[in-house]
């Protein structure tokens, strides 16, 4: 026990030696699951920014700039025209909205109202802009046709008239209004729904990058536990150790028991950043995790040690666990859901021990679900264990 | 004195490749034994046999009275060994490799942490103790190997060609220190292919080449088992062909061997400085330009050279 213990030490000496390892250890993964957490979650305002400029200042410009307002594509920000100029001149804006004095009802009436829009050439943005303000500018002419009918209607009552210009101007912004009203009072045509069902759970982009980032960070350096055994077989090392009366066994046992305590005080820091900084549900089912951190950095520190089988050197170790990491962490669904890929990829990537360990870990963090949720995830990395570690004990090179 | 390490007909076999072809021999306790040859003799294929990280294909070895083959963990608690390459971590200090490889010999608390302190006293780095090893010169690291192969102090060291690649200074604080461990009563088994070393530090030689032992026994006794020999050595302009002098010089009378090593002619004769004035006009003859002479008394050089046919450089 005390070799063991003397070889955990040492490992742990010699990977934590250089300061840049801590950069490794813990602050690239707190990093990059903040910034992946954040980044793939709903984000605030995006909508497309338009500067309006109002020279006709009338009941009807009020209503055009009201139905610009609750645009879902576009944020207006009323400016006067110089500022608006400027502001597309110097490209911090892709459109200006211009309405011209002119624009009134009779104007509309008569097809002679016409709006200006200032684009930056060649924009994206500015082609959002078009649409939406074409979109906006056809219900707003809805409402005015309504409201010029119902100006024409009561005209064609009998005996009655308007007594003034004033009096027409007032019945139709009361029109107008109330059409507006009842045009946004229609009912909706599309019906949304939760589901019921068990996958009724609600996507959490945080969860997902913690569990994620965390087998991202703790797969690669236990993958890199190749990279001990070829630095101990270059370095002459593996060779002295075996001139002294410590077995084969015991060396693999304490390098390997080394690897993975040190992963797992990794994940849990990991996961301590989830509970404490992110708010994530991590501590629902301590005994879950406990199982789950455990068998997922078993089956990582065994595949490394069958990785190390086909390696020469350190180096080739290094890249070849840098690679596999990277590439299982990807196609395991710890950078994106794994529900984005396709049906077929879903199904091959169970071959993937990252797969069955992010699952196991969502059904805790996302799903809330406890120990028994997650004893077949915990399983299969198991059986992964059992078999890279056979093969890697078998295949082990001492020289 | 009794035998502390007994070889009988050991060998190794790597395919049709015979690396150690049965050889025999025995170390007695408190003495120097070296083990002399050039590289690819067999000499760090033996000592990994006798250390016990290679199954010997045949034959069998005892060392402290275990079996190398049977006994592996009490042969290891038996001996230490200095290994031909720096198996030291050098991103860890002096202090931590030596921590580190006395608890995989068995030792811990405060006997380590003694014995610690001793070996770094021993090897002269106890003020740079706490420097990582990667930061220390060529022959620092060497001193660090050595003491780590002294932490449990083994009854029988194993040193394999430990001076290899250092500066004078360095090799000649390591030769002094085998020489201070023999002392106080440490056997030592050294393997090397510098004639010199063995000359100086060994009580016994072995000579081995291609895998056989081809000679064993005291300076003193191989060397008579050339003769009342001498080497006469002549260095040679690198753009001459030192072959045909060698070719001319076999023909002298009372010559027994001439033999060419890169620039170098050997010639092991009875008569040396009676045939100088000969060798010296033939290759005058033959446009052979000589840069310099040397006369030597009998060595192990000239027992290998006489054994083989070939310098220990080869």
């Amino acid at each position: 026990m005390k070799k063991i213990l003397a070889i955990i030490f040492k490992d742990t000496l010699v990977r934590f030696t250089s300061p840049i390892e801590w950069v490794f250890f813990l602050v690239l993964p707190i990093i990059f699951t903040v910034v992946i957490g954040a980044s793939s979650g709903p984000s605030g305002d995006d909508r497309v920014n338009m500067i309006v400029v109002d020279q006709a200042n009338n009941s009807l410009s009020e209503t055009l700039i009201t139905s610009l307002e609750s645009s879902s594509s576009i944020k207006i920000e009323i400016r006067e025209i110089e500022d608006a100029n400027s502001a597309l001149e110097q490209k911090k804006i892709s459109s200006v909205l211009i309405i011209p004095e002119n624009f009134n009802q009779q104007s509309l009436v008569s097809q002679n109202a016409e709006l200006e829009l200032q684009q930056l050439p060649n924009n994206t943005e500015a082609l959002i802009a078009q649409q939406a303000v074409q979109a906006v500018l056809s219900r707003v002419s809805s409402v005015v046709d309504i409201a010029n009918g119902s100006v024409a209607r009561a005209e064609s009552l009998p005996g009655f008239k308007f007594e003034s210009e004033a009096a027409l101007q007032v019945f139709f912004d009361s029109s107008l209004e109330k059409a507006q009203t009842l045009l946004a009072d229609s009912p909706n045509r599309i019906i949304e729904e939760k589901g019921k069902t068990k996958d009724s759970v609600e996507f959490d982009p945080r969860s997902n990058a913690s569990a994620g980032q965390l087998i991202t960070w703790v797969f690669i350096p236990l993958i890199g536990l190749s990279g001990s055994f070829a630095y101990e077989r270059q370095k002459g090392t593996l060779r002295r150790l075996l001139t002294t009366p410590t077995s084969k066994g015991l060396f693999l046992t304490g390098t390997i028991i080394g690897q993975v305590m040190t992963a797992i005080v990794q994940m849990l820091l990991l996961v301590l950043f989830g509970i404490f900084v992110m708010k994530l549900n991590w501590a629902q089912a301590p005994m879950a995790l406990a199982v789950m951190l455990i068998s997922s950095a078993l089956a990582a520190a065994a595949l490394g040690t069958m990785v190390g089988t086909f390696v020469k050197t350190e180096s080739q170790a290094n890249g070849l666990s840098i690679m596999i990491g990277m590439v299982m962490a990807l196609m395991g669904g710890c950078w994106y859901p794994l529900e984005l890929f396709p049906q077929t990829v879903q199904q091959i990537v169970k071959v993937l021990p990252t797969t069955w360990a992010m699952q196991g870990l969502l059904d805790i963090v996302l799903r809330g679900q406890g120990l028994t949720s997650i004893l077949p995830e915990a399983g299969v990395l198991l059986g992964f264990t059992l078999i890279f570690m056979i093969i890697g004990i078998v295949r082990f090179k001492y020289e | 004195m009794s035998a502390i390490l007994e070889v009988h007909n050991l060998a190794k076999s790597y395919g049709n490749f015979d690396a150690v072809k049965g050889i025999s021999f025995e170390i007695h306790e408190g003495e120097i034994f070296s083990l002399l040859g050039p590289n690819g003799a067999g000499k760090t294929t033996t000592i990994s046999m006798l250390s016990t990280l290679y199954t010997p294909t045949s034959g069998e070895a005892t060392i402290c009275g275990y079996s190398i083959t049977n006994d592996t963990m009490a042969v290891k608690k038996c001996i230490g060994v200095v290994p031909q390459d720096l198996a030291l971590y050098e991103d860890l200090s002096a202090r931590e490799n030596l921590s580190f490889w006395g608890q995989m010999y068995g030792l811990s608390g405060k006997s380590l942490k003694i014995r610690i302190d001793e070996v770094l006293e021993q090897i002269g780095l106890l003020d740079k103790a706490k420097l990582k090893v990667k930061t220390y010169s060529g022959g620092m690291k060497r001193r660090v190997n050595i003491g780590v192969g002294l932490l449990h102090q083994p009854r029988l060291l194993f040193m394999d060609e430990p001076t290899v690649g250092i500066d004078p200074q360095s090799r000649r604080a390591i030769l002094d220190s085998v020489k201070d461990l023999n002392k106080n009563g440490m056997t030592v088994l050294y393997t090397t292919h510098y004639m010199e070393e063995a000359e100086e530090l060994s009580n016994r030689v072995g000579i081995i080449d291609h895998g056989d032992l081809i000679a064993i026994g005291s300076q003193e006794e191989l060397t008579k088992s050339v003769g009342e020999t001498d080497t006469l050595i002549l260095h040679v302009g690198e753009e001459t062909n030192p072959e045909t002098l060698a070719e001319e010089v076999r023909k002298i009378k009372g010559v027994l061997k001439a033999e060419v090593t890169d620039h170098q002619v050997s010639i092991i004769t009875p008569t040396a400085e009676e045939l100088l004035a000969q060798v010296v006009t033939h290759a005058n003859n033959l446009g052979i330009k000589i840069k310099s002479i040397d006369i030597r008394e009998p060595n192990l050089e000239a027992v290998f050279l006489n054994l083989t046919g070939r310098a220990l450089r080869d």
